[in-house]
C-alpha cells in the first residue's frame, strides 16, 4: 500500500517538473535561445562535473535545513514560512557568541556558536508558534512580518552596534576569527554544514515516523478537534514544532557564519529562507524527501552562473524555474487520489 | 510635520491600491499572498511601457492589466480541488518577484516618464513643503475608488454576489452563482489594483526601477485589510497611517536624526504584528471576517 | 396585482443513477394545485435527489416534468425558479454578514446591476404585509435563531414568487412549536391555494398533522403512497422500512441503583460566539445507568460534549468522575476511564488521512505494547493492534492500513467505537450515535452501548431521537436554551409531554 502511495507521489512530482521546465523553456525562447540548450546547461551547472557537484551540495545544505523550518510546523498543521527571518537571527546569535566564546577550544566554541544560532532561530519562531496558539494569531502573517523585522534588526546591528569598521565593501558584523571556521569535508569542496543538514533532516524523520511525539503531532495536524478528544497537549505540541523548526534555520544560519563568511551582513539574506519554502512543498513535507529535493533545488540554484556566463541569463532566471516548479506542483497536488480507488463499504 | 504628512500621502498610496484590490478579493472568500509578487511585476511593466512609450498612463493600465493575469493565475490555481491558496499565494510571490527581475534587467538605468501631480503647495515659500504637499494624481484616483468600491459592495448586484461567496458558498451555490467565476474576477480585480499600486511605486515614488523596490508592502497589505475589517473605507484611513509609519524614517532622517534607520525600516512591520496580535483570538474567527476565508478560519 | 398561484406539477419517471448506484428509479409524483405532499423515507431513500431532480441540480437519465400540461426541461436552478418553483434546505442558504432585506433581494433573478434600495424596500414591505410571519428588514441574520432563519428562508422563496415549496427536512433545527408554527401557517397557505408544499420528512408527525398526501420512497423506488388519511402509522412504516420491521431492542440487565459516577455541577459552558450555550447545569449518572438527554439541536448539547471531552473549556462548574475532580487530561481520561463519541464522528474524533489502525491507536499509542523505550513507537504493534480490533468490531476495511477516508459512514462510527469501547469504559458520553445510519448499523451500536451499560458504564446520551431514547435510556432529562427542564424515568416517560418540554417557553 506504501508503495503504491510513492509511486504516486514520484509520478505527480515528475510531471509537475517536467511542465515547470516546458513552460520555462517557453520564456527563455522569448530571449532567442534553444531551450535544449538551456536544459542542458541546468543539468551541466548542476550535476555536470565535479565542481558544479560540490557547488549544488554547497547550496543544498541551508535548504535542507530552512526546509525544515517548514516541514515540521507543517506536521502539526501550521504553515510558517518565518526560514529566512529564524536564519539571519540564528546568524547574528551566532556572531554574539563566537566574539564571546574565543577563550574556548575551537571544536566547543563552534558547537556552542552552533546552539545558539539554534536556539535563536526556535526562539524567533517559537514566537509565532505562541501567538497562534494562546492568540489565535495566523501564523503565515506572523513569521512573515517576522521575517521582514529580523532583517532590518540584523541591518541595524550590523551597521551600528555590532559592527566591525574594518569591513569596507558594505556594513558586516565583528569577525568570528579563522580559528572557529569550521572547514571542509576532506577530499571535498564542500563545507561540513551538509553534514548537519542531512543529519537534522534523517533525525526529523525519524522523529516523525518513529516516536511517540512524532505521531502526537500527526495527529494535531491531522484533525486538532480529534488531537483535543484524545487529551493531546496542543499547546506544547505547536510550541515544539515551530521551536524545532525555527532551531533548524537557526542553524542553516549558524553554518552560513561558522562555515561560509564568518561574519553576519545582508549576505545572510539570499533567499535561502524562501527556497526552504518551495523543498518542503515539493518534498510534501517529507524529511527524507527534503534531502532530494534540496539537492535539485540546489542545482537549479548552482547552475545559475552557468546560465549566466553562457546565454547572458539574469540570475533571476533560476528565480523564475523554482517560481514555475512551485505552482506547478500546487497545481499537481489536485491530481492525488485520482487514481487511488477506495475501499468498498 | 508637514514631511510626514506629505510623505505619509506618497507612501500610502501603494498601500491603499493593494489593500482595495485585496478586500474585494477576500471578500469573495479568497486570500492572495502572492500581491507582492504582482506589486514587483506592476512595477517593473508599467516602467518598462512607459520608458517604451513615451506615456506613464499606459504604464500605469499596463501594470493593471499584467496585475489581473497573475490574478487570473492565482485563481485558476486555487479553484484547483484540494490546493491551498495560501501556498499559492506564496508561489506566485516568488514567481512574480522572479519574472519581474528576470524581464526588467534592461530597465534598471534608463529613466521613464513620471506620473503628474497636483501642486498643493504653492502658497508656501518653502520647497520643502512645497514638495511634500504635491498629492499625486494615484492618491486621488485611489480615494475615489474606496468609495465606489464602499457603493458597489452595497448597492449592486455584483457586490451582493461576492459577499455571498466569500460569507456562504452554500447560498451562492444554491442562487445558481459560480463560485469559482466570481472568485476568478475579484481576484483578477484585485491583482489590477495591485498592479496599478506596483506601477505607482516606480512611476512616481521612488520613481525608479530596481530589484529592491518593494519592502513587503503587498504582504502587509494582506494585514492592512484585517486591520480595517475588510471595509473599503477603513482602508484609505489604514493606509495612511501605514504610509506615515513607513514616511517616518526618511523622514526623520531629512531632518537630521540618522540613526536607528533600520529601526525605523521596521516599524510598519511591528505595528502590523501588533495590530494583528492585538485583534486576533483564540476563542473565535476574526471578527467581520467573510466566513469563506481560509486564514480567518 | 394579483398573487400568482401554483400550477398543477407531474413528474413522471424520474430516473438518476451515480455510478454503479441508482439512487431513484421511475419515481412518479402529481402535485395538484395547493397540494401539501409529503415524502417519506430513510435515509438514502432517494427523497433528496427527487427533489434535486426537479429543481435541475442534478441532470436526470430519465423522467419528465410537466407544469400545467407543458413538459419543460429543467437544465438548472434558473429553469426551476422560473417554473416557480423553490426549495428550502436544511443548512440555511442565508448570508450571514448580510441583513434581512439585502438577503430577499439577493435570490431575484431579475436582480438590477444598480439596486435601487429605496424600491426594494417598498415592494419588500408591501409583500411582508401579506404574509403571517413578522420579519425586522435591518436585522443581521448572522444574530438570527435557528427558527427565525428558517422563517426568513421560506419567506425568501414566497418573495420571489416561488410558488411550489420544496422544504427538506425543514423542522430539524425547529423545536416541536417552531415546526408546528411553521408547517401549520404553510399548511393554511395551501388550503387556500396560494402554495403548493412538497415536505420532506422521516417524522410521522409531520406526515400525520399537516400532509394530506404522502409518497413513500426506499432504496429509489416509490413504494407506495396516497391519502393520508387513508393510511395508518403501521403502514407507513412497513412501506418505510420493507419487511423486516422495526429491529428488536437491545437487552436490558437489571442492575441495582448506585452513586453517581458521572457528575455535573454547575456547569456553565460558552458557545463560538461567547453567548452562554450550557447555563448552570447539574446532573448524576450512576454506574449501569443511561441518562437520555432529549432535546432539538443547538440547545447546548454540542457544546456540553465538547466540554466534556475537552474540546471546549468551560466556564465555571465542577465535572466529577466516581467523586473526583476532573478534567480531560490525557492521564485522567486514562486513569478514570472517560470515553466520548462525539456526533459527526468523522469530524470531531478521527484523523481522515491516517489509516484505521492509526485512529484506533489514538488513545493508546503511548503505551505498551505500542510504546517502546526511550519514546519509540511500533509500527508493527500498532498495526497488530489494529488488526485485532477491526477483527472484534467488525469494521469493514481493506486492512488495517486502509485510509480512514476509504471507510463508510457506518465503518468510521465503528471504528470509533471500537477505540472508545475497547477499554472498558467507567463514563461514557454519547451524542447522537446513528445519525445518518442504515437500521442494521444503528441496531448493532445501540447494542454496543448497551452492553457497555450493561458492565457498569455510566452512559450519557445525548440524541434528537426520541426513539432513541426511549429504547436506551433508564431515565430522560431535556435540555431545553442551556437547562435541563424535565426529568422523567424510563417507566413513567410519555413521548408527547417530552416533546412539549423540548420547547417550553418561559
Amino acid at each position: 500500500m506504501r508503495g503504491a502511495a510513492w509511486a504516486e507521489t514520484a509520478a505527480i512530482s515528475a510531471a509537475a517538473l517536467l511542465a515547470a521546465l516546458g513552460v520555462f523553456g517557453g520564456f527563455v525562447a522569448l530571449r532567442g535561445l534553444n531551450p535544449l540548450d538551456v536544459y542542458a546547461a541546468l543539468v551541466a551547472g548542476g550535476f555536470g562535473s565535479w565542481f558544479s557537484l560540490e557547488e549544488t551540495l554547497t547550496q543544498a545544505a541551508p535548504i535542507m535545513l530552512t526546509a525544515l523550518c517548514t516541514a515540521l510546523p507543517a506536521r502539526a498543521g501550521l504553515l510558517v514560512i518565518g526560514g529566512e527571518g529564524a536564519l539571519v537571527v540564528g546568524g547574528v546569535a551566532t556572531v554574539l557568541a563566537g566574539v564571546n566564546l574565543g577563550g574556548l577550544p575551537p571544536p566547543l566554541a563552534v558547537a556552542l556558536m552552533c546552539l545558539a544560532g539554534a536556539l535563536g532561530g526556535g526562539l524567533w519562531v517559537g514566537v509565532a508558534g505562541a501567538l497562534r496558539h494562546w492568540r489565535g494569531v495566523n501564523e503565515t502573517i506572523a513569521t512573515l512580518l517576522l521575517n521582514y523585522i529580523a532583517i532590518a534588526v540584523m541591518n541595524h546591528l550590523v551597521a551600528g552596534p555590532i559592527r566591525d569598521f574594518g569591513q569596507v565593501l558594505k556594513p558586516a558584523s565583528w569577525a568570528i576569527g579563522e580559528r572557529l571556521m569550521i572547514g571542509t569535508i576532506p577530499a571535498t569542496g564542500i563545507h561540513w554544514g551538509l553534514v548537519f543538514g542531512v543529519v537534522a533532516c534523517v533525525v526529523t524523520w525519524v522523529l516523525m515516523r518513529h516516536t511517540i511525539v512524532g505521531f502526537a503531532v500527526d495527529v494535531v495536524g491531522g484533525n486538532v478537534r480529534a488531537a483535543q478528544m484524545v487529551g493531546l497537549p496542543i499547546g506544547a505540541i505547536v510550541l515544539a514544532t515551530t521551536v524545532l523548526g525555527g532551531a533548524a534555520a537557526g542553524l542553516a544560519g549558524a553554518i552560513e557564519v561558522v562555515a561560509v563568511h564568518g561574519f553576519a551582513s545582508s549576505s545572510l539574506v539570499v533567499g535561502y529562507g524562501y527556497a526552504g519554502i518551495l523543498v518542503a512543498f515539493l518534498a510534501r513535507q517529507n524529511p527524507l524527501a527534503v534531502i532530494a529535493v534540496a539537492v535539485l533545488l540546489g542545482g537549479i540554484t548552482a547552475s545559475g552562473g552557468l546560465l549566466q556566463r553562457r546565454f547572458g541569463l539574469p540570475d533571476a532566471a533560476t528565480l523564475v524555474l523554482e517560481g514555475l516548479l512551485f505552482i506547478a506542483l500546487l497545481a499537481a497536488n489536485t491530481l492525488y487520489g485520482r487514481f487511488r480507488r477506495s475501499s468498498g463499504d | 510635520m508637514i514631511a510626514v504628512v506629505g510623505g505619509a500621502i506618497r507612501v500610502s498610496t501603494p498601500y491603499l491600491y493593494v489593500s482595495l484590490g485585496e478586500t474585494l478579493t477576500e471578500k469573495s472568500g479568497r486570500v492572495n499572498l502572492g500581491l507582492e509578487g504582482t506589486l514587483v511585476m506592476g512595477a517593473m511593466s508599467g516602467y518598462a511601457i512607459a520608458y517604451l512609450t513615451g506615456s506613464p498612463w499606459l504604464g500605469v493600465l499596463v501594470a493593471g492589466a499584467i496585475g489581473a493575469g497573475f490574478g487570473l493565475l492565482h485563481a485558476v490555481v486555487c479553484s484547483l480541488p484540494r490546493v491551498n491558496d495560501i501556498a499559492v499565494g506564496i508561489a506566485l510571490f516568488l514567481f512574480g518577484t522572479g519574472l519581474a527581475f528576470f524581464l526588467g534587467k534592461p530597465y534598471i538605468q534608463p529613466s521613464a516618464p513620471r506620473l503628474p501631480h497636483l501642486a498643493l503647495g504653492w502658497w508656501s515659500s518653502s520647497p520643502q513643503i512645497r514638495v511634500a504637499l504635491e498629492i499625486n494624481a494615484l492618491f486621488v484616483a485611489g480615494i475615489v475608488l474606496a468609495l465606489a468600491l464602499r457603493f458597489i459592495l452595497a448597492s449592486t448586484r455584483w457586490g451582493l454576489v461576492v459577499r455571498t461567496v466569500g460569507d456562504n458558498a452554500d447560498a451562492a451555490r444554491a442562487l445558481g452563482y459560480s463560485l469559482r467565476g466570481v472568485r476568478t474576477l475579484a481576484t483578477m480585480a484585485g491583482g489590477f489594483l495591485a498592479g496599478v499600486g506596483g506601477s505607482f511605486l516606480s512611476l512616481y515614488y521612488p520613481g525608479t526601477w530596481n530589484e529592491g523596490l518593494s519592502s513587503g508592502q503587498g504582504l502587509m497589505a494582506i494585514a492592512l485589510v484585517i486591520f480595517a475589517r475588510w471595509n473599503p473605507i477603513h482602508c484609505f484611513w489604514v493606509s495612511l497611517l501605514f504610509g506615515a509609519a513607513t514616511a517616518l524614517g526618511p523622514a526623520l532622517q531629512s531632518i537630521g536624526y540618522t540613526s536607528n534607520y533600520y529601526l525605523f525600516n521596521a516599524a510598519p512591520y511591528v505595528l502590523t504584528l501588533g495590530l494583528l496580535v492585538w485583534s486576533s483570538s483564540p476563542r473565535h474567527a476574526l471578527l467581520g471576517a467573510p466566513s469563506e476565508l481560509t486564514i480567518s478560519k | 396585482m394579483s398573487e400568482p398561484t401554483p400550477p398543477l406539477v407531474d413528474v413522471r419517471g424520474m430516473t438518476k443513477r451515480f455510478g454503479a448506484l441508482t439512487a431513484l428509479d421511475d419515481v412518479s409524483l402529481r402535485l395538484a394545485p395547493g397540494a401539501f405532499h409529503a415524502i417519506l423515507g430513510e435515509n438514502g431513500a432517494g427523497k433528496s435527489t427527487l427533489v434535486k431532480c426537479m429543481m435541475g441540480y442534478h441532470r436526470p437519465d430519465a423522467g419528465h416534468v410537466l407544469v400545467d400540461g407543458q413538459e419543460h426541461h429543467v437544465a438548472g436552478p434558473r429553469d426551476a425558479h422560473r417554473l416557480g418553483f423553490g426549495m428550502v434546505y436544511q443548512h440555511f442558504t442565508l448570508v450571514p454578514s448580510m441583513t434581512v432585506a439585502e438577503n430577499l433581494v439577493l435570490g431575484k433573478d431579475d436582480l438590477p446591476a444598480v439596486i435601487r434600495w429605496d424600491v426594494e424596500r417598498e415592494s419588500m414591505k408591501a409583500f411582508l404585509s401579506r404574509m403571517p410571519f413578522r420579519v425586522d428588514l435591518d436585522r443581521t441574520v448572522g444574530a438570527l435563531a435557528a427558527g427565525e432563519k428558517q422563517k426568513i428562508e421560506i419567506l425568501k422563496q414566497l418573495f420571489l414568487g416561488r410558488r411550489v415549496l420544496i422544504l427538506d427536512e425543514p423542522t430539524s433545527v425547529l423545536t416541536p412549536d417552531e415546526a408546528d408554527q411553521v408547517l401549520g401557517v404553510l399548511g393554511e397557505m395551501s388550503r387556500d391555494g396560494r402554495v403548493t408544499v412538497v415536505l420532506i420528512t422521516h417524522k410521522f408527525r409531520e406526515v400525520e398533522a399537516f400532509a394530506r398526501e404522502v409518497t413513500v420512497l426506499r432504496a429509489g423506488r416509490r413504494i407506495g403512497g396516497g391519502a393520508v388519511t387513508d393510511l395508518t402509522r403501521a403502514d407507513l412504516v412497513a412501506m418505510m422500512i420493507g419487511a423486516a420491521g422495526l429491529p428488536e431492542p437491545a437487552p436490558r440487565a437489571a442492575l441495582a441503583p448506585s452513586p453517581a459516577m458521572l457528575g455535573l455541577e454547575g456547569l456553565t459552558v460558552l458557545d463560538d460566539r461567547g453567548l452562554t450555550a450550557v447555563r448552570e447545569v447539574s446532573l448524576a449518572v450512576g454506574a449501569g445507568e443511561i441518562l437520555g438527554v432529549a432535546g432539538v439541536s443547538g440547545n447546548g448539547q454540542r457544546e456540553l460534549v465538547e466540554a466534556l471531552a475537552g474540546q471546549r473549556r468551560p466556564e465555571s462548574g465542577i465535572v466529577r468522575v466516581a467523586g473526583a475532580a476532573y478534567r480531560p487530561t490525557r492521564g485522567q481520561i486514562r486513569r478514570r476511564g472517560v470515553f466520548v463519541l462525539p456526533e459527526e464522528p468523522s469530524r470531531n474524533a478521527c484523523v481522515r488521512q491516517m489509516t484505521v489502525a492509526e485512529n484506533l491507536a489514538l488513545r493508546s499509542f503511548d503505551r505498551p505494547p505500542i510504546a517502546l523505550a526511550g519514546g519509540f513507537l511500533s509500527r508493527q504493534q500498532l498495526r497488530a493492534q489494529g488488526r485485532e480490533l477491526i477483527e472484534r468490531f467488525k469494521i469493514r476495511a481493506a486492512g488495517p492500513d486502509a485510509r480512514l477516508d476509504t471507510l463508510s459512514g457506518g465503518n468510521v462510527q465503528r471504528t470509533v467505537l471500537a477505540r472508545e469501547l475497547s477499554e472498558s469504559p467507567k463514563v461514557l458520553v454519547a451524542q447522537n450515535p446513528c445519525a445518518g445510519l442504515d437500521v442494521a448499523a444503528t441496531a448493532e451500536i445501540r447494542g454496543r452501548i448497551m452492553a457497555a451499560r450493561n458492565a457498569g458504564a455510566a452512559v450519557l446520551l445525548l440524541s434528537e431521537d426520541l426513539d432513541e431514547l426511549m429504547e436506551l435510556a433508564d431515565r430522560i432529562v431535556v435540555m431545553f436554551e442551556g437547562r435541563l427542564v424535565y426529568e422523567t424515568a424510563r417507566a413513567a416517560a410519555d413521548p408527547h409531554v417530552i416533546g412539549h418540554s423540548m420547547a417550553s417557553h418561559l
